[in-house]
């Protein structure tokens, strides 16, 4: 299977025959509009020895597969798309409720997926923050352990999810949140107050 | 990284117990990451015969520091861990890879390039973004070492270090940027934004002369109408008159003396004033507008990455309000500084020399109110830095609205963006309460002890004048009118803390900027480029916008002068980037690039734009003429040469059926223009530019096929005895090209002319056929 996915354009197929299958071509392009739903009736995905995730659907197998959330914000649940293991990540299929499609097992395994490729320390403390010369120095508690970091100003590393959530990405692209800033004490708020 | 920082004594003890030596280690990474999606230490060790994989467990008492926060002393300590390792032959391991994760990657071991699912792929280390460098380092020594047998020093050359200040030993947190940000202190700040007036030092000495005399002339002020007013004249003092030696003189001639000199004084100092004012007329615009101008150019050299930082509204922000507000307290508040601290000053010694014991209770709250004021600078500078934030954002909102203002509509969405705005609006609102707020607390804080100290000075100085010890009624109304004199600088300083926050906050930002140095460099002694015949070689290069997530990947290719290279490609491909850094908009992470075999790196910007030009899927057109934006790259143009150029690029026509012809201002104010007549003006534009290499990324993009075949001549035309390179998604536009290149996910999977690739019967084949088929199908071509 994964030879003729992988690389459909080098299709022995097509060069035997000497001229283009418009058809197959049409096909594919259907392919990609539809849009397959994965429920625990026609998939089953298994852990693998190396840590992955494999998949088989209606007939196909995939080695392993990669785990992406499509409202990775507001609902982390939702539509978890299924996609091929290589760059360029062809989707196969959708779930459309993480808590409701697929047993409670498969579920496990692919929250661990989601737990690596989403991996973002919850800030529940705020120790100090300090603003220099276009910079702002953050050292915080989170749920990962303790974290100093830093981000710099005035370029959308401070994003307001909500009006109470913020996700801040400090200068190498890691991700911190902060789920509810009203929990904070008032000191920490006052620190945080540049950016709220 | 690497070799030249030592792995702590804790992991060789560690390695050694698996008869693994110092000398066994090639290179190394660290890890943050473990499996499971904790933070927790790490090593991935490799050796000549072996991959180690180390992890620590998670330490909930560990601090993870991040990039800028790092400093030298902290590198070098290093706990003891108990470790776990993996082991990895080399000979079993195929081939290693990064997958990337949201903010950070997984290495895992997989199988060679051609032989696909041969061992199952197997996750090895988990890193954060910290650390996703290093690991990739480890995965391209690897493929070496699996490729030739060994590395070579070469091949271990470090990599660029990152950069501690020397100062406090802390990490940089931009390494291109040499500013410590804990080093750089507001003093400097404060004397840099001074350097601005340095023109200006005659003028500014006057002004001082000027605040010199108000300050005197203000100290004496009281003295007339209190001490000598009341003791001497109207208590009818002949000693006084002696004294001004015009003894026996009526006393109502000399109150008519005084009151002369009164308004005399009174006089001058409006005259004084005046002049000042006439002064810092002529002095601030002309330094606001210097500030301005330097930030504006400091942004026009910086290199394109700055700009897709930061959002428009923000830097317009600093362009226009900033320099304001720093001038501004520099102009209205410091000159007022000196001469209020001088009135101060002056009054309190009067005062103690009048009195000494009543002049140290009514002025001992000064020190104390400075005090507080002092502390309270930092609290302060947030609220400005607030306001600051909540202006900017709303700037960017509004530029964001307007610019999208055709889709609001074409949408009807009015009535939400005038919501969200709102909410931006109020933002800016609540930033400036809370600014009000505080500064009213400020205020009150002075009046309060101001008013305070006026009502010792009456009930004590009345208390004096009754028990009859050393007090005079005119002394008490002197010292009143001292008091009083003292709220002015007072109030004056307390606005000034103010001011000079919200100053140095505006100059720290313009500074920012202004220090910016940009990513890309010029050469200093770059080599002069003349006739070029415009032979282009790309050399292994490697570009990704953000680091370890490579655009293209290892691009080798070579078009030869007065060739024409067509790229095809699907949208993602990395087409555009590749143009991209052809024009040095952006320097390869990895990899040169040729122009004549001379390294672009080494040309001066303004050889290498003058030789290249290009005509991209985004056409900018600024306000003017039509004529003026053809004429941008070549002002010196002809009349004739515009239209010359505008006929080849098929633009003629529709310019001079527009009432105004040439002359037609077009550009954000002026006439709309169609997508495919705007991007007939950029080719017209490339084509007076007259450069030797052209670049077309997707010029014909937006342009119906009739206007396109026109176009097709026009730059049939143009490319004679011109390198082109061009882009598009319509193969029929490529017919032209004597060779073609395929790229796919950051590599060129396919090369050749039109007829070799048609053979191959790959990507550019089925391309093709889906075009000419598909189209024919319908029956449209």
């Amino acid at each position: 299977m994964s030879e003729e996915i992988k690389n459909p354009d080098s299709g022995k197929g097509i060069a035997d025959e000497g001229e283009f299958d418009l058809k197959k071509m049409e096909e594919e392009t259907q392919e990609m509009l539809r849009l397959r739903y994965i429920t625990k009736d026609n998939a089953v995905f298994e852990r693998t020895e190396g840590g992955f995730v494999s998949l088989k659907i209606e007939g196909e197998t995939y080695p392993r597969v990669q785990v992406y959330q499509s409202f990775p914000f507001t609902d982390p649940d939702a539509y978890i798309s299924i996609r091929e293991a290589d760059e360029k990540a062809r989707e196969i299929g959708m779930i459309k409720n993480l808590k409701k499609d697929v047993s409670r097992e498969t579920r496990q395994i692919l929250e661990e997926q989601l737990r690596l490729r989403y991996f973002t320390p919850k800030i529940e403390k705020i120790i100090n923050i300090k603003d220099e010369y276009g910079f702002a120095y953050f050292d915080v508690l989170t749920d990962h352990g303790a974290c100093r970091f830093t981000i710099q100003m005035g370029g959308g590393s401070v994003v307001h999810l909500t009006d109470t959530r913020l996700m801040i990405t400090d200068l190498d692209g890691n991700r911190f949140e902060i789920v509810d800033v009203t929990r904070l004490s008032t000191q920490e708020l006052r620190k945080l107050d540049l950016f709220l | 990284m690497g070799n030249k920082k030592e792995l702590p004594l804790g992991v060789y003890h560690f390695l050694e117990g698996y008869q693994v030596k110092k000398d066994d280690i090639i290179a190394y990474a660290e890890t943050d990451m473990n499996l499971e999606g904790n933070f927790a230490r790490g090593y991935i060790v490799l050796t000549r015969k072996k991959l180690i994989i180390m992890v620590a467990e998670p330490d909930r008492n560990e601090v993870y520091q991040f990039k800028g926060y790092g400093s030298l002393q902290e590198l070098k300590q290093h706990k003891e861990r108990a470790w776990a390792a993996q082991f990895h032959s080399l000979e079993e391991l195929q081939r290693l890879e990064l997958f990337r994760t949201v903010s950070g990657g997984v290495l895992y071991s997989t199988s060679k390039k051609d032989s696909p699912g041969s061992v199952p792929d197997v996750q090895l280390a988990a890193m954060t973004n910290l650390r996703l460098g290093e690991a990739l380092r480890i995965t391209r020594l690897f493929e070496l070492l699996k490729e030739k047998g060994q590395v070579t020093e070469e091949d271990l050359k470090e990599e660029e270090q990152e950069e501690y200040c020397p100062k406090c030993g802390s990490m940089y947190p931009d390494k291109d940027r040499k500013i410590c940000p804990r080093c750089m202190d507001r003093r400097s700040v404060f004397i840099r934004s001074l350097s601005y007036f340095a023109p200006f030092k005659y003028k500014i000495a006057l002004m001082m002369v000027c605040y010199i005399i108000t300050a005197g002339l203000n100290l004496v002020w009281p003295y007339f109408s209190g001490t000598i007013l009341y003791d001497k004249i109207l208590a009818k003092d002949e000693h006084f008159l002696k004294l001004l030696g015009i003894p026996g003189m009526e006393f109502v001639t000399a109150l008519g003396l005084i009151v002369i000199t009164m308004l005399l004084t009174k006089i001058t100092m409006q005259a004084i004033g005046i002049l000042q004012g006439v002064m810092t007329a002529t002095i601030v615009p002309v330094v606001v507008k210097e500030m301005k101008t330097q930030v504006f150019r400091s942004m026009g050299k910086l290199s394109i990455s700055f700009y897709n930082k930061r959002q428009t509204g923000s830097l317009m922000t600093r362009v226009l309000s900033d320099a304001e507000h720093v001038t501004g307290f520099f102009i209205d508040g410091l000159p007022y500084l000196f001469i209020n601290l001088l009135t101060l000053i002056a009054t309190a010694v009067v005062m103690f020399l009048m009195n000494w014991g009543l002049a140290l209770l009514t002025l001992f709250f000064v020190p104390v109110i400075f005090t507080i004021s002092f502390r309270l600078i930092p609290r302060l500078w947030q609220f400005y830095g607030r306001r600051h934030r909540a202006e900017r954002a709303m700037n960017s909102r509004l530029n964001d609205n307007l610019t999208g203002a055709r889709v609001v509509k074409a949408f009807g969405q009015q009535e939400s963006e005038i919501k969200r705005f709102d909410k931006n609006n109020s933002r800016v609102r609540s930033a400036e309460m809370s600014l009000v707020n505080f500064d009213n607390k400020f205020y009150a804080l002075y009046v309060t002890f101001e008013r305070i100290a006026n009502v010792v000075i009456w009930g004590l100085g009345s208390y004096l004048i009754l028990t009859g010890t050393n007090m005079e009624f005119g002394v008490l109304m002197t010292f009143v009118g001292y008091a009083q004199q003292l709220n002015g600088p007072l109030d004056f300083i307390s606005w000034l803390f103010r001011w000079f926050t919200d100053s140095m906050n505006s100059a720290q930002r313009i500074f920012e900027i202004i220090d910016a140095v940009p990513e890309l460099t010029e050469k200093p002694n770059p080599i002069p480029l003349e006739n070029i015949r415009g032979e282009i070689e790309l050399k292994n290069v490697t570009f990704g916008y953000e680091p370890n997530k490579p655009i293209l990947k290892n691009i080798n290719l070579k078009i030869e002068a007065g060739k024409m290279l067509g790229i095809v490609g699907r949208s993602g491909a990395g087409k555009s980037t590749l143009v991209n850094l052809i024009s040095r908009l952006y320097d390869p992470q990895e990899g040169e690039i040729y122009l004549d075999g001379i390294n672009i790196k080494d040309l001066a910007f303004r050889d290498l734009r003058k030789n290249v030009a290009m005509v991209s899927q985004e056409t900018y057109i600024f306000m003017g003429t039509v004529a003026e934006n053809i004429a941008y790259a070549n002002a010196q143009a002809s009349r004739e040469d515009i239209i010359h150029a505008a006929v080849l690029a098929s633009a003629h026509d529709f310019i001079c059926r527009m009432p105004d012809g040439y002359d037609t201002v077009i550009g954000s104010s002026g006439r709309e223009l169609s997508g495919g007549e705007r991007q007939r003006i950029s080719i017209a534009r490339a084509i007076l530019a007259n450069p030797k290499i052209l670049i077309l990324d997707e010029a014909t993009a937006s342009v119906d096929t009739e206007t396109e075949k026109a176009i097709q001549a026009s730059i049939n035309f143009l490319i004679k005895d011109r390198t082109t390179i061009s882009i598009a998604h319509r193969l029929s536009t490529l017919r032209d090209a004597d060779r073609l290149v395929v790229i796919d996910n950051g590599e060129v999977t396919e090369e050749g002319t039109h007829a070799e690739l048609l053979e191959k019967k790959g990507t550019y084949y089925k391309l093709k056929e889906l075009q000419t088929k598909a189209l024919a199908l319908k029956g449209i071509e």
